[in-house]
């Protein structure tokens, strides 16, 4: 009895985690291509290329953790009861919600950082000339 | 039925109500703001917006959720009452904590245009 329990709870926790892992994913990249294309400035493949490998990161590192948390540890002589169940599923679903969220404000501050940096990088490239023209003069 | 699951069939759908709603003010209002502070670059504000508020639904959520497993066990109705106003008092407050942080970042970065994007 107690293990059935657990084996639902197992089978409510795998399809919420994985659809909110592929939502989530699809998002992030879907609007991160324009990153890459300004981070690339404009060289498309590179750009979609980077993205893809991304994207492919993103998932094993999301659905591995997913995975490693599954395991519910419950040891009482009664059997499980549904209200024990919600609260342990909640606990899961809820951290594993939490951190999804903090991995995704992680992909944007990298993002943001390569733009930044690409700008930085243009930006000295042009300046250079015109300071040494300056100082022949 | 006990109380506990009565009250957390009562309590996640207004959590979900009041997140849902608050973010979808926040998305519509906040492009506004990103439009001034990434010089009009439409695609990008979009872009940056929709992750923006994926980001906080998902924090938000997973908090109100993970709250759940740390109630108390609720024996009556009044204690039932007691509760649910307490748990969604002390989330409707760091959320309004949440909001007025962010309007006062924001007025900020517009007043100084010194973010270097």
């Amino acid at each position: 009895m107690e293990n059935s329990k657990i084996i639902i709870g197992y089978l409510i926790y795998l399809p919420i985690v994985i659809v909110l892992t592929i939502y989530v994913s699809k998002m992030l990249f879907k609007n991160g291509k324009y990153f890459m294309l300004d981070i690339f400035k404009g060289k498309e493949d590179i750009a979609l290329a980077t993205n893809k490998l991304f994207e492919i990161g993103f998932y094993l590192i999301n659905i591995g953790w997913a995975l490693l948390i599954l395991k519910i540890t419950y040891r009482s002589t009664l059997g499980m009861s549904t209200q024990t169940l919600i609260e342990i599923l909640s606990k899961k679903i809820g951290g594993f919600s939490i951190y999804l969220g903090v991995m995704l404000f992680v992909n944007l501050v990298f993002f943001f950082r390569g733009r930044r940096k690409s700008r930085q990088t243009y930006k000295t490239v042009t300046k250079t000339p015109v300071y040494n023209v300056r100082n022949e003069q | 039925m006990n109380y506990n699951l009565l009250t957390y069939s009562i309590y996640l759908p207004i959590i979900a109500v009041i997140m849902v709603k608050v973010g979808w003010m926040f998305y519509t209002y906040g492009e506004v703001f990103l439009m001034h502070l990434f010089q009009h670059n439409s695609t990008l504000v979009k872009s940056v917006n929709n992750l923006l508020l994926t980001g906080y639904y998902l924090v938000n959520l997973g908090y109100a959720i993970i709250t759940l497993a740390f109630w108390e066990t609720i024996e009556t109705l009044p204690q039932m009452l007691n509760t649910l106003s307490e748990h969604l008092g002390v989330i409707i407050l760091g959320l309004a904590l949440l909001h007025y942080n962010n309007v006062l970042l924001l007025n900020h970065l517009v007043k100084s245009k010194t973010l270097k994007l």
